[in-house]
């Protein structure tokens, strides 16, 4: 099978373009005139050029083999296009319409010619019924939504694969609105060639890539999907959103295990087995996402907190709790330590209370003294910008503490719409930062499961 | 789908060296020098759930007793092997099992075993093979691995129950089987003991 190259696109072609605003093949033309740093050639059968870009009557007039195509055609004309293509050498197809396999027999017996298109000459199919792919760093968007109402990620380190295109465009624009980047955006749609573990590979690979994020309905190759995960997840971060049913296919109960196995089974526990970290929902996705590929790995369940406001510090105590986290006190000397650095009326014991006379500075010295000391796995910074003392000068210290070899931290921040655009200043910065005390406790976990699952192999280095 | 014989599953786990109660396959229960108490069960391709078929008879305190159900267990399951074991000391129980299912291949159970073990339906299951961390996971996904702690008189030990988890999904690895069920297991202070055991294929 030839590899899946969404990286090293230089020529793309549009095969079902359209003149006409608000039709798809026009939406994917504009938006892939945005942005993207090769060359585009368009097929059309009457129009010469459309937006300034030449076109051709057909495929094999084109005036060489383009990287990768677009296929804007209803199922009926799109399979003869396909085929032209993969004749021509195009090495990746995108066909973005529906009506193929989800819609009848005909529809999939129009996806069982793709597939032997797909295997015959080597081309990679990504779709159909797709809503297209994004590879920010060579300003590659074949997506079918517009830029006006969804916001397009900005180049980055998490890789983001769909088995649902509405739902991938959706926590896309979620993503992007928090300032956060992408490395690609792959939506698989019917999946007739790529499927979710020939993408997960290719992010795997993807040195750029920090972590995984997926969002499945069903899994096809389980056994090889579970292996890559694991090859992969030794080297990055992997969460999975998987929607409805698992399909455990042994349904004998005979025995006690058997019907154990239906009642009982859960993906979660097999996820955890080879390192994906399993999210609930799309804000759970982005949440672990972003703590994986801008955090570290916890090793342990001592955390501190830090924050300027008392009540903050009490709640999140409560919640790292429910959460298997324990909040222990300093030792002595270091809340004798602690003690110098913060306001007399504070709280030096842990949740430590800089209260609302914290400074940027404060923080910075309470964060050093507990990084120093070895009371602690990781530290749950709450940097409220309400405070007067706190502003965004800590981003600078925060980032460089989050880059450095120290422990491991999750910040919080609550607020409007100031408190918000200090949060997408952190995010922007890689420090894995969120807008409520329940997220970030969560996003903790999701570093705390990555450092379960990493303990194997720390403990194989030291053997 | 086929039963394996009771008996025959038990001496290959013998083989691969499980620890079972004491045994005794004989047709004369006056040979039994054993200790008492014991149980009295049917081996047979037939019967399943054997407690609910009344093939499993507990708590026999002397060799008359014995010798007595011997003969009724032989008038009620005509032609089907019955035989003798020694009745463990009870422990804390769990379920250990397996099933090889077709999407996800085979997988490892472990779950709280005892009275209450189909209320509080407290299982997890993992991928075989699985490694000493994924055995320490499984202990720790359960709601109530503390009582692999030992409880309130029962002893139990959680690394006993990786070794058994370990030895278990190795044995799993290189045995064809549907499902396989270890069920209860007892666990004491320093061993543990499989109580009963089926396999079907």
């Amino acid at each position: 099978m030839t590899k899946l190259d969404i990286f090293n696109v230089k020529t793309v072609t549009i095969v079902g373009v359209s003149r006409e605003q608000g039709k798809i093949g026009n939406i994917i033309l504009s938006n892939l005139l945005k942005n993207f740093n090769g060359r585009i050639f368009l097929v059309h059968p009457t129009a010469d050029q459309i937006q300034g870009i030449k076109c051709y009557k057909n495929v094999e007039l084109l005036p060489e083999p383009p990287d990768l195509a677009v296929v804007s055609l209803p199922a009926s004309k799109a399979v003869g296009a396909i085929r032209s293509l993969a004749i021509r050498g195009c090495r990746i197809c995108i066909p973005v319409a529906g009506g193929f396999g989800e819609s009848g027999e005909k529809g999939k017996q129009l996806e069982g010619e793709m597939k032997d298109i797909a295997s015959q000459y080597g081309m990679r199919i990504i779709g159909p019924n797709t809503v297209g792919i994004i590879v920010p760093r060579i300003g590659l968007n074949t997506a079918l939504t517009t830029g006006e109402k969804t916001q397009f990620p900005s180049d980055g380190h998490i890789g983001f694969i769909s088995q649902s295109g509405a739902l991938g465009l959706l926590a896309m624009d979620e993503f992007s609105n928090m300032n956060v980047g992408f490395s690609a955006f792959l939506s698989l749609g019917n999946e007739v060639d790529v499927d979710e573990t020939d993408a997960l590979i290719v992010l795997g690979e993807d040195k750029s890539t920090s972590s995984i994020s997926l969002y499945l309905e069903k899994l096809g190759r389980v056994e090889e999907f579970l292996n890559q995960a694991r090859n992969i997840s030794k080297h990055k971060g992997i969460v999975v959103l998987k929607g409805g049913q698992t399909e455990a296919g042994n349904r004998a109960t005979a025995l006690h295990t058997g019907s154990l196995f239906r009642t009982g089974f859960s993906m979660k526990s097999l996820f955890r087995q080879y390192g994906i970290i399993p999210a609930t929902d799309e804000l759970e996705l982005m949440d672990y996402s972003i703590a994986l590929s801008y955090g570290k790995p916890v090793f342990g369940n001592r955390v501190a907190v830090i924050t300027s406001a008392g009540g903050v510090g009490v709640t999140s105590s409560d919640i790292l709790e429910s959460h298997g986290f324990r909040v222990p006190k300093v030792s002595e000397s270091l809340r004798i330590k602690i003690a110098e650095d913060i306001a007399d009326i504070g709280s030096s014991a842990n949740p430590i209370d800089l209260t609302a006379e914290a400074t940027d500075e404060q923080y910075e010295k309470v964060m050093s003294n507990i990084n120093e000391s070895d009371e602690f796995d990781s530290m749950l910074v709450f940097v409220l910008f309400q405070t007067q003392g706190v502003t965004e000068n800590i981003i600078g210290f925060l980032q460089d503490f989050n880059k450095g070899n120290n422990k491991p931290i999750v910040v919080g921040t609550i607020g409007g719409r100031y408190a918000m655009d200090g949060l997408r200043k952190m995010i922007s910065a890689g420090i894995p930062t969120y807008p409520s005390i329940s997220r970030s406790v969560k996003a903790l976990s999701a570093l705390r499961e990555r450092g379960l699952f990493l303990r194997r192999y720390l403990n194989e280095r030291h053997t | 789908m086929s039963v394996i014989p009771e008996i025959k599953f038990k001496e290959l786990l013998e083989e691969e060296k499980f620890n079972l109660p004491v045994r005794f396959v004989s047709e004369n229960p006056g040979e039994y020098s054993g200790n008492f108490p014991v149980v009295v069960k049917i081996s047979s391709e037939k019967i399943v759930h054997k407690t609910e078929a009344g093939a499993v008879i507990t708590d026999i305190k002397s060799r008359e007793e014995l010798i007595k159900t011997y003969k009724d267990m032989s008038r009620k399951f005509p032609g089907e092997t019955i035989y003798v074991e020694e009745m463990a000391k009870r422990g804390t129980e769990i379920i250990i099992g397996m099933i090889n299912d077709p999407s996800f291949g085979k997988m490892i159970l472990l779950g709280i075993g005892g009275f209450f073990s189909e209320l509080i339906n407290d299982v997890t299951f993992k991928k075989v093979p699985i490694d000493i961390f994924d055995a320490e996971d499984m202990i720790s996904e359960l709601k109530y691995s503390r009582l692999l702690d030992g409880y309130r008189g029962f002893k139990a030990s959680k690394d006993i129950v990786k070794e058994l988890l370990l030895k278990v999904s190795d044995f799993g690895l290189r045995t064809e089987f549907s499902q396989i069920d270890l069920n209860p297991v007892f666990l004491y202070e320093d061993h543990y003991l499989i109580v009963d055991a089926k396999m079907i294929v």
